[in-house]
């Protein structure tokens, strides 16, 4: 995980200054000419997102439907570009469609996975002592189960629909955000400024998320952008096991059910397969980019 | 990090309940695959024939559980009294000759002289009795088959009478090696059939002696010597292989790994492929002892449902040409009778009153009074399907398309079948589901339990489950029961079909055509109406 290289970042000089993003300063065009590949992964982000917030005004109504022959190739048919599937499903549509799935539980399984990680880190880190043991127990607890086991189980106990699976992505994985936030709070608990905030009275919710969380959040958000890469590929995998939602495009769905057609139709499986990686690339370059943006001494260099 | 979540999706297998353990066992039998060639490869390689299933069987001989993949291994060790042809007329395998007594109240069973037990003790009339009260006892079907069965008679070493108590007609063919087995008195006396060693290593008078089972990797058969069948059986060694994925099947047929596999044993949206394949053939005969339909079975109870007009309008929604064509890719054949065109002699083939009509179906959900609200939706429904076949949920794909146009919004929803099972039948918490029901070998045993008003029974598995109730359909599965005149049976089974047609408390959409897939230089592997289920005695490979 991201964990180890965003560690780096904990050490005190790094963010003990109050978060203020100096990278403004030197405009956008720095941006675009010193981080190429974050560019690359935005403008991705960004088709994907366009694609998934109109997907109802490219293509009104069910995709689910059945609405041409059987397994048309690409370019066979103008009038579905990219082929239907084993039931006379349009993929363009599917593909669509299952962008808006992946990118909301991608999103919604990160943020959850991002508050009970960042609850759980703050306390524990903030607050030490048994506090701390406990927590910190608990997370090693969740990090021992095989991520994507979990998610099974537990989708397999609820039912499997979209806010299950958020919900059971996001209970998967937030032991590595709170580790994160649990090793900032430990150094910036010690700072001056947290020194002085106590001695202003302030209490301990206000130090907590006022003035310690801000200051540690830029690994955190380049964790989080990972996280909604991996909360994608699970989704799709649960899918691809034919665990997600029935009434959902997915990705996953698509392809495991092209998987019974890779020899004959294999655009079946290809295409998803492709809007799958690229989605998780750009997400990952966009991580990675944060970080270089994020961290002082990567961008003296 | 991407990777390592990539490795883990692809670990846990299809199932909910099996997940890594198949892919493990996937990688076995492939590992499995190359061994048993070279092991076997040392002496007479041809006169192997290799069997391919997709599990293992949970016990060799079917006595206490009849699972699927049980039924396709018993009987090559462990046979029956009779064997059937393609119409299910009784052909004989332990016994030479048999009698049904003009009242249908006395069976007798002449048996085949000379028989022994692999283990050289002779097989007599002792163990067919033993095996018929065992089974009447301890059968998951033998309550019900060997029901009207009040004692067994061994006159002398060769001869079996069966008394029943009332005539059953369909009791002659019941006597298939797999569906009733006859075991060897001298080692289940006094067991535990369940737990009995027998199970699995199994002693039988059948072509193959039962040689070893590596678990999770195959069974190896042997020829039986002294079979009561010379020359058969013609081949040394029979070896059964289990191999999860479907995909992986494909493969090892393509590449002569495996010789043969039943019950579809590749992926339907692979069959047009591999038929242009030179090395393989494909039988679509050795079915016929068990006949499927696939259903739309309605839940009576549900508000909607137990209106006629809105179940006659779902019904003129669906197309059985598209089921047919595109989710089965052809292989399947339209029934709207819940007897299966497969059992020719009760297949009623007159089509349903209720042809497809989209119009018509609009129609009718206005007269019912579901007039379209927001939009085009009438109502909202959920539909259950049994996840054991991958049809099962392209079937209920394409209800949910279908009755989109008739303004009924369909939601699916996805279990396993442990949680499906208990749902329909237990709990009774379902609108309408996408299922399947075996005919096995006659209406009575396998088409009664589902309409019959006395089967509906909480908790019963594949019972009644749509709750249907008609005195009239009642009446006409008793006397059908019990009914010794061919004629005047096939007349009630005919009526009943016309009624349960009209009623619709289900839909029947189509028969899975099973087909048996083997290689080119297999020959006389589907002789019996229980094909690859059979004893196998007569394969040969040239």
């Amino acid at each position: 995980m991201s964990g180890e290289t965003s560690s780096s970042l904990a050490s005190p000089a790094a963010v003990a200054v109050p978060f203020k993003p100096p990278v403004v300063r030197r405009g956008l065009s720095a941006i675009v000419i010193n981080h190429p590949t974050f560019v690359v992964g935005l403008a991705i982000l960004t088709v994907v997102f366009v694609l998934a917030l109109t997907a109802d005004i490219l293509y009104p109504g069910d995709p689910m439907d059945m609405v041409g022959p059987p397994l048309l190739w690409p370019f066979q048919d103008m009038e579905y570009p990219l082929g239907t599937d084993s039931l006379g499903r349009d993929v363009a549509a599917g593909l669509v469609y299952g962008a808006r799935v992946s990118l909301i539980i991608g999103f919604s399984a990160a943020s959850i996975g991002l508050l009970i990680g960042t609850l759980v880190g703050a306390i524990g880190g903030f607050f030490g002592g048994l506090i701390d043991n406990a927590l910190a127990r608990l997370t090693e607890l969740f990090q021992t189960v095989p991520t994507f086991l979990l998610v099974i189980v537990i989708v397999a106990i609820g039912e499997p629909s979209l806010p299950v699976m958020a919900l059971a992505i996001g209970i998967a994985s937030w032991p590595t955000i709170a580790r994160l936030v649990r090793a900032q709070f430990r150094s910036l608990r010690q700072q001056d400024f947290v020194m002085a905030a106590r001695s202003l009275g302030y209490s301990n919710t206000r130090i907590i998320f006022m003035e310690i969380l801000p200051n540690a959040l830029p690994p955190v958000v380049v964790t989080a952008s990972v996280m909604v890469a991996g909360a994608i590929l699970t989704e799709t995998g649960l899918s691809f096991l034919n665990m997600g939602d029935p009434n959902l495009v997915s990705w996953g769905s698509m392809i495991g059910g092209g998987r019974e057609m890779l020899r004959t139709a294999w655009y079946l499986t290809a295409l998803p397969g492709i809007a799958t990686a690229l989605t998780v690339l750009a997400l990952n370059l966009i991580g990675d980019g944060l970080n270089e943006i994020f961290n002082p001494r990567m961008r003296q260099r | 990090m991407t990777i390592e979540v990539r490795a883990q999706a692809r670990q846990p297998g299809r199932s909910r309940t099996q997940t890594g353990l198949k892919t493990t066992l996937a990688a076995l039998a492939l590992c499995a695959t190359a061994l048993s060639t070279t092991a076997f490869s040392g002496t007479a390689r041809a006169e192997t024939a290799t069997m391919v299933m997709a599990t293992e069987p949970p016990t060799l001989v079917s006595l206490t559980n009849v699972a699927t993949t049980a039924l396709g291994v018993s009987a090559k060790v462990t046979e029956g009294l009779l064997e059937y042809d393609e119409n299910l007329n009784p052909k004989p395998q332990l016994a030479i000759a048999w009698e049904v007594s003009p009242d249908g109240l006395t069976y007798t069973f002449k048996l085949r002289d000379g028989v022994r037990w692999h283990d050289g003790k002779p097989f007599t009339a002792d163990d067919v009795a033993y095996s018929l009260n065992l089974l009447k006892k301890v059968h998951p079907r033998g309550r019900t088959t060997f029901a009207n069965v009040t004692s067994i008679d061994t006159p002398d070493p060769q001869t079996v009478v069966l008394h029943l108590s009332k005539p059953a007609p369909y009791l002659l063919k019941a006597f298939a090696a797999a569906e009733t087995p006859i075991i060897a008195k001298h080692i289940y006396e006094n067991t535990d059939p369940a737990s009995n060693p027998n199970g699995n290593a199994p002693i039988g008078t059948g072509p193959f002696k039962f040689k070893e089972w590596s678990r999770g990797n195959y069974i190896a058969y042997e020829r039986n010597d002294d079979y009561w069948g010379k020359p058969d059986p013609k081949i040394d060694q029979l070896v059964v292989k289990f191999i999860p994925d479907a995909a992986a099947r494909s493969i090892a047929f393509e590449s002569g790994g495996v010789d043969f596999g039943y019950r579809t044993p590749v992926a339907l949206s692979d069959l047009e492929r591999l038929k242009k394949l030179p090395n393989l053939k494909f039988e679509t005969k050795g079915a016929a002892y068990s006949s499927n339909v696939t259903r739309l079975e309605f839940n009576l109870d549900n508000p909607y449902f137990k209106d006629h007009k809105v179940r006659e309008a779902v019904a003129r929604a669906l197309d059985r040409k598209v089921i047919v064509n595109t989710i089965h890719y052809g292989a399947a054949i339209p029934t709207s009778s819940p007897i299966a065109p497969g059992l020719k002699a009760f297949h009623d083939p007159a089509p349903s009153p209720y042809t497809y009509d989209i119009k018509a179906a609009n129609k009718l959900l206005d007269e019912a009074g579901y007039a379209p609200k927001e939009g085009k939706t009438r109502f909202h429904v959920t539909l259950d399907y049994n996840p054991i076949t991958t049809e099962g949920r392209r079937l209920a794909e394409y209800i949910r398309a279908s009755l989109s146009r008739i303004g009924i919004a369909v939601d699916l929803r996805a279990q396993d079948i442990s949680a499906f099972v208990k749902r329909i039948y237990t709990d009774r918490d379902f609108d309408f589901t996408v299922n399947g029901a075996s005919n096995l070998f006659d209406p009575t045993v396998g088409v009664q339990r589902l309409y019959w008003s006395k089967s509906f029974v909480k908790g019963v598995p594949f019972s009644n489950s749509t709750h249907y109730s008609n005195p009239e359909v009642d009446q006409l599965l008793e006397q059908a029961a019990v009914e010794n005149d061919p004629v005047k049976r096939k007349e009630q089974f005919r009526k009943f079909q016309e009624i349960v047609g009209r009623d619709i408390p289900d839909l029947n959409l189509v028969q899975p055509v099973f087909l048996t897939v083997h290689n080119t230089k297999v020959h006389d592997l589907v002789t019996t109406a229980d094909g690859v289920e059979g004893n196998l005695a007569h394969v040969e490979i040239k």
